[in-house]
């Protein structure tokens, strides 16, 4: 949380020094710290922005700067729109000569060790990166008030990230539902309590039944998902998934009762398929899912 | 006895594996627990019947190859196997069946390369050959297979390597009666050669003197081992080091009559595996490690202290 209020001073600081978004009177510097504690400074808000991870173009769409946005990821397929920016491949390990070729002023990283070494080439092609690492939905807000800075968009910026601490903030209803988030079937890997699913299922009134699993995603044993005995399979699906998926006639998973009497629920991967702005619609839909029960 | 004290080993690693478990199973319903009957049983079963094929086929192939370094997986068929796996997740057919399928179709593709290469010195597979081209096999098919996963969507590759290196989570009495049905074939060919393996570690010269139809030998036990050892990929993955360790035990114990050895290290083989699969479910519960590295874990220093006591192999 340190690092979340070290950027919301930035943010405040850059507001006090202009006096309000759009005021007249010579820019001052933005500065913030990134995730990977990197002190970063700009000049005058970023006009042409690369942004190499899906959720933080998804971000920029949502914070107004969709227009500044002049190069993604091959991944980077929501909104809709981001589609008609260039694709410049994948964002782990990108290849720096076609980010350096949009001639951006600022470009957006997945804070991973890789990525730290290409931020270092980017500096020194003279160009400014911040390294940011998106999982949860505390992260969601606080890169939205800092991307809110770095792009001009400083208040929609902080209405994000106010909307957002109020949908992590608001008192789960009791969880009725134990749900277990299956994202791969040999071997049985499972969703834990560091992901943002995790998050996501607690606020809609469920619970995850791998809540005790520290990392994002682990593998299992089937035996302990038997004996866990979840109401409800989840499974984020691209449109078009069918349900229930073809692993789940095979014998070995049709000692989970939920497998065996087909409770599948699949979540849309555009609205769950990442930590996003819609964190409270993606809440709302889950609810809506959970109650209703499967098929 | 020491027939006996393997034997005794065995069942007490089958029980071990049905007893223990991430979820604790009261002793009087381990009958009619489902959890017992449809996962812990078939998976030690056909964890017992992987380390048992992976074992014999590498003795099989250290005595083809004469070298003490032969293993299951040093003949480009890990290579191979890992490329079927990426390339069907990578096409979309990386269902729960395409995904055996294909690494088994993988590692009969290097097999078959490998065997074609053995072959280039005329009619004669010639060991040393065989071996560079298993060499270059492998890492060609790894080259291919890393390529692929640079190129496409990193989360579902991620979960290819998972499963190669993966272990028995897939255990079920399908699987078990599969590769039940199959091995006995590939293992009653190793039988067999058992005569001519142990004239061939005079050298094939003497070998052939000696009455033994040499070449024949050697193609039927290169194809007898990489069949069992393509099985054992498409039901549990790339399990490292049974295939390497377990014949230097066995051939340590019961001398280097391969009549001998070969059942030896196929019981032994299957001891391990089952043990090291128990491990592997247990000490991280409810995580679940691949048994390839609780294999290696286990088996490098248990190897290291002995390679010491032995002297070398």
């Amino acid at each position: 949380m340190r690092r979340g209020n070290r950027s919301v001073v930035a943010g405040l600081a850059f507001l006090a020094a202009c006096g309000g978004e759009g005021a007249p009177g010579r820019p001052a510097a933005l500065a913030v710290t990134d995730d990977a504690g990197r002190r970063v400074t700009l000049a005058a808000p970023a006009a042409r922005v690369v942004s190499l991870a899906p959720s933080l173009t998804e971000l920029l769409f949502a914070l107004g700067a969709g227009p500044q946005v002049v190069g993604r990821t091959t991944w980077c397929r929501y909104p809709a729109a981001a589609a008609a920016v260039p694709d410049l491949g994948d964002g782990l390990n990108p290849n720096l000569e076609a980010v350096a070729a949009r001639r951006p002023d600022l470009v957006l990283l997945y804070h991973s060790p890789l990525n730290e070494t290409a931020a270092a080439q980017l500096a020194r092609l003279g160009i400014v990166a911040v390294l940011l690492r998106q999982d949860r939905h505390t992260d969601v807000a606080r890169h939205a008030r800092l991307l809110g800075v770095l792009t001009g968009h400083p208040r929609a910026g902080d209405s994000i990230g106010r909307v957002l601490d109020s949908v992590v903030a608001r008192p789960a209803p009791p969880a009725a539902v134990r749900v277990a988030f299956v994202v791969w079937d040999a071997p049985p890997t499972v969703i834990g309590a560091g992901s943002y699913l995790d998050e996501l299922v607690t606020l809609a009134g469920g619970a995850n039944v791998f809540h005790d699993l520290a990392p994002a995603s682990a593998t299992v044993s089937l035996e302990t998902m038997a004996a866990r005995d979840p109401g409800i399979i989840a499974i984020l699906a691209d449109s078009g998934a069918v349900m229930p998926p073809a692993w789940a006639r095979r014998p070995e998973w049709r000692v989970v009762r939920a497998v065996r009497e087909g409770r599948f629920l699949a979540l849309p991967a555009d609205l769950f398929g990442r930590p996003s702005p819609r964190a409270g619609e993606a809440v709302a839909e889950l609810r809506r899912l959970l109650a209703r029960g499967t098929p | 006895m020491r027939w006996f004290v393997l034997g005794l080993a065995a069942v007490g690693a089958l029980g071990a594996a049905v007893v223990l478990g991430p979820t604790a199973i009261p002793f009087a319903e381990l009958g009619t627990s489902p959890i017992v009957r449809d996962l812990r049983l078939p998976r030690a079963l056909l964890a017992f019947l992987v380390g048992g094929a992976l074992a014999t086929a590498g003795t099989g192939l250290q005595g083809l190859l004469r070298n003490p370094l032969a293993d299951p997986f040093l003949l480009g068929l890990s290579g191979g196997a890992g490329l079927g796996a990426v390339l069907a997740i990578a096409l979309g057919w990386g269902g729960p069946w395409g995904l055996p399928i294909a690494a088994f179709a993988g590692a009969m593709g290097a097999m078959i390369l490998v065997y074609r290469l053995g072959l280039v010195g005329g009619g004669a597979l010639d060991p040393r050959t065989m071996l560079l081209a298993g060499v270059a096999v492998g890492a060609f098919a790894a080259a291919v297979t890393t390529a692929i996963v640079s190129l496409a969507e990193a989360s579902q590759l991620r979960n290819a390597f998972l499963w190669l290196w993966g272990g028995l989570s897939g255990a079920s009495w399908q699987t078990l009666a599969v590769l039940a049905a199959y091995i006995p074939v590939p293992l009653a060919v190793l039988a067999a050669a058992a005569r001519p393996l142990d004239l061939l570690a005079l050298g094939e010269e003497p070998a052939r003197y000696l009455g033994a139809d040499v070449e024949r030998v050697k193609r039927r036990v290169y194809l007898a081992a990489s069949l069992l050892t393509a099985a054992a990929v498409a039901v549990s993955g790339v399990i490292g080091f049974v295939g390497l360790l377990v014949p230097h035990l066995a051939r340590h114990v019961w001398g280097h009559r391969h009549r001998a050895l070969l059942p030896a290290a196929f019981v032994g083989g299957g001891t391990l595996l089952t043990l090291a699969d128990t491990l592997a479910r247990t000490v991280v519960a409810p995580r679940e490690l691949p048994v390839g590295i609780v294999t290696a874990l286990v088996g490098v220093p248990v190897f290291a202290l002995l390679l010491r006591r032995w002297g070398a192999p």
